[in-house]
């Protein structure tokens, strides 16, 4: 059976156990961050921010398989495509035959692949570091109510229980004789009996969790208990509000003309 | 006498657009600390019985209630389903949907109804350290609940119903997916709560570990309680043994033309076989 749909790795390194509120305005502001300043080398220093966390988190192998994985062919596209048709290139970097690379494109396609790389990397560095369990919890803490953070957090594991249905309905139609494999049309008309039972799957499902939870209690009118206080300190608190305050400061840096 | 914990009075139910009632004319009083067994073959209305004490019929399911169902002192009409988990727990037949759906490690799932309870956090790690021991699941811990077996997956439906401390538990084949060696240690756990003063209401359909077990059994058929008694008394009845069926050693006695009341339990089984047939 399939887990849930968090991408959290075990450790015990400062991001780990950071306040998941801290971590979560952090990724935030540097994803703005990355698209809001305006030169590679500002881009480059987030990036590099980026990395040594990445290696103090203990996550730097998990993150470079993602990376080749997601960034690569977007970092390849880019180079290619702004390189060789960007309509501001005229600096010829090299040619081969007829075909012109510019720096122009380059330079251009250097900007915005660093600035996918900080999103992604921000993004990954995240979920590798915060359970989703902590982060709706810390949420609850600040006010969000329980049937709020319910959706929430059964939200992020309905995905791989669907999933995980449906490969079980899949299986039991194939034993029966169902070809699910073979031309698109084929895979089309196979979709049907596959979908039906799905269907009513999880509608019953949904029927009996919803009588489960009333049974355990879900939605009395009790004040909730906190079973765990999340360590936060004023250095969490200050770098929390400097990194919100930094976004519309760069914002108005920008428009203020900063190059 | 003290106040009984389960009370079924003239109650019949029909879900709601169901052409007749799923219970009929059920009359039914158990005794705080008792132990009753329920069975029957399918439609028999077990489920039912356990919806009807939990108070989700009606309240969840609609439809029409004739009668009154009373659980410990109040009610089923003027509690609601939330109310009534403070001293009432129902274990479904399917452990995948007990689950809430919304916790990453079992032992905050065994956490999850105590915490809505508002129980202290203090009191919150004790009874889940408990609950996880009892079923036998501590090892499991910090795994996450969709990552179980079905036996596990069992067992973690009722370790989150024992930390919730009910008062009556109703167990809808607690043991379906369990093997023998897990069953054997769950029921070894009803057998500690029932001593300790828990009524258990269980629907099984093993009639040899219901006689072994309980000491009052309820058999059903077609929405209607058909006896109600202990073990020999119910299951020496013809219309029992031919419409609900009866335990291997009652079959073997049978076979072997001792008179009756024939055995229901093992020791009982062992006894009359050494006795010699007049």
């Amino acid at each position: 059976m399939a887990g849930g749909l968090s991408l959290y790795q075990e450790g015990a390194s400062l991001l780990h156990r950071a306040h998941p509120l801290t971590k979560g305005v952090f990724t935030l502001s540097v994803i703005a961050l990355a698209f809001i300043v305006p030169s590679l080398y500002w881009i480059l220093a987030i990036a590099l921010i980026l990395l040594i966390l990445v290696i103090v988190a203990g996550v730097l192998r998990r993150l470079i398989a993602v990376a080749l994985a997601l960034l690569l062919p977007i970092a390849v596209l880019l180079l290619a495509v702004q390189g060789f048709a960007n309509p501001a290139n005229h600096t010829v970097l090299f040619a081969i035959g007829p075909v012109v690379y510019y720096t122009e494109g380059l330079y251009i396609a250097a900007i915005a692949a660093l600035r996918i790389t900080c999103l992604v990397v921000a993004t990954f560095l995240f979920s590798f570091t915060t359970r989703p369990a902590d982060i709706t919890e810390a949420l609850m803490q600040r006010g969000l109510s329980p049937a709020m953070g319910y959706v929430v957090q059964s939200a992020l594991q309905i995905i791989p229980q669907t999933l995980d249905m449906a490969g079980r309905i899949q299986d039991a139609q194939r034993s029966r004789g169902l070809e699910t494999e073979g031309s698109l049309p084929k895979r089309a008309r196979a979709y049907l009996p596959l979908m039906l039972p799905l269907v009513l799957s999880s509608l019953v499902a949904t029927q009996e969790r919803a009588m489960a939870l009333e049974v355990r209690g879900f939605g009395l009118p009790v004040k909730r208990v906190r079973r765990y206080e999340f360590a936060d300190s004023a250095v969490q608190r200050v770098t929390r509000w400097a990194l919100a305050l930094a976004v519309p400061a760069a914002i108005v840096a920008r428009l203020l003309g900063w190059k | 006498m003290s106040e009984p914990a389960v009370v079924f009075e003239d109650v019949g139910y029909a879900y709601e657009e169901a052409p007749h009632e799923a219970v009929s004319d059920i009359n039914l009083r158990i005794e705080a600390g008792e132990w009753v067994g329920v069975t029957g073959p399918t439609n028999a209305g077990k489920s039912t019985l356990c919806l009807l004490a939990m108070g989700l019929a009606p309240h969840f399911f609609g439809g029409k209630l004739r009668g009154k169902v009373t659980v410990l002192g109040t009610e089923s009409r003027a509690i609601k389903v939330i109310e009534r988990s403070t001293d009432v727990g129902l274990l479904f037949q399917n452990p995948f949907t007990q689950i809430s759906g919304a916790r990453e490690r079992v032992h905050e799932e065994v956490a999850f109804g105590p915490e809505c309870h508002g129980v202290a956090p203090a009191e919150i790690e004790a009874r889940v350290g408990e609950a996880m021991d009892l079923v036998g699941i501590s090892a499991l811990a910090a795994r996450h609940p969709l990552d179980l077996s079905g036996g596990q997956l069992q067992r973690l439906a009722l370790a989150s119903l024992l930390a919730m401390r009910p008062k009556v538990l109703l167990l809808d084949e607690p043991t379906s997916q369990l093997d023998p060696a897990g069953t054997a240690a769950i029921f070894e756990v009803l057998s500690g709560l029932h001593q300790s003063g828990i009524t258990i209401v269980m629907v099984e359909h093993r009639l040899e570990t219901l006689c072994e077990l309980c000491p009052r059994i309820v058999a059903m058929v077609t929405g209607r309680i058909l006896a109600d008694g202990a073990p020999q008394e119910v299951f020496n009845r013809e219309v029992v043994q031919e419409r609900v069926g009866l335990p291997v050693y009652t079959r073997l006695a049978r076979s072997a033309a001792l008179p009756a009341p024939r055995p229901v339990r093992l020791s009982e089984s062992a006894k009359a076989f050494r006795t010699p047939i007049a």
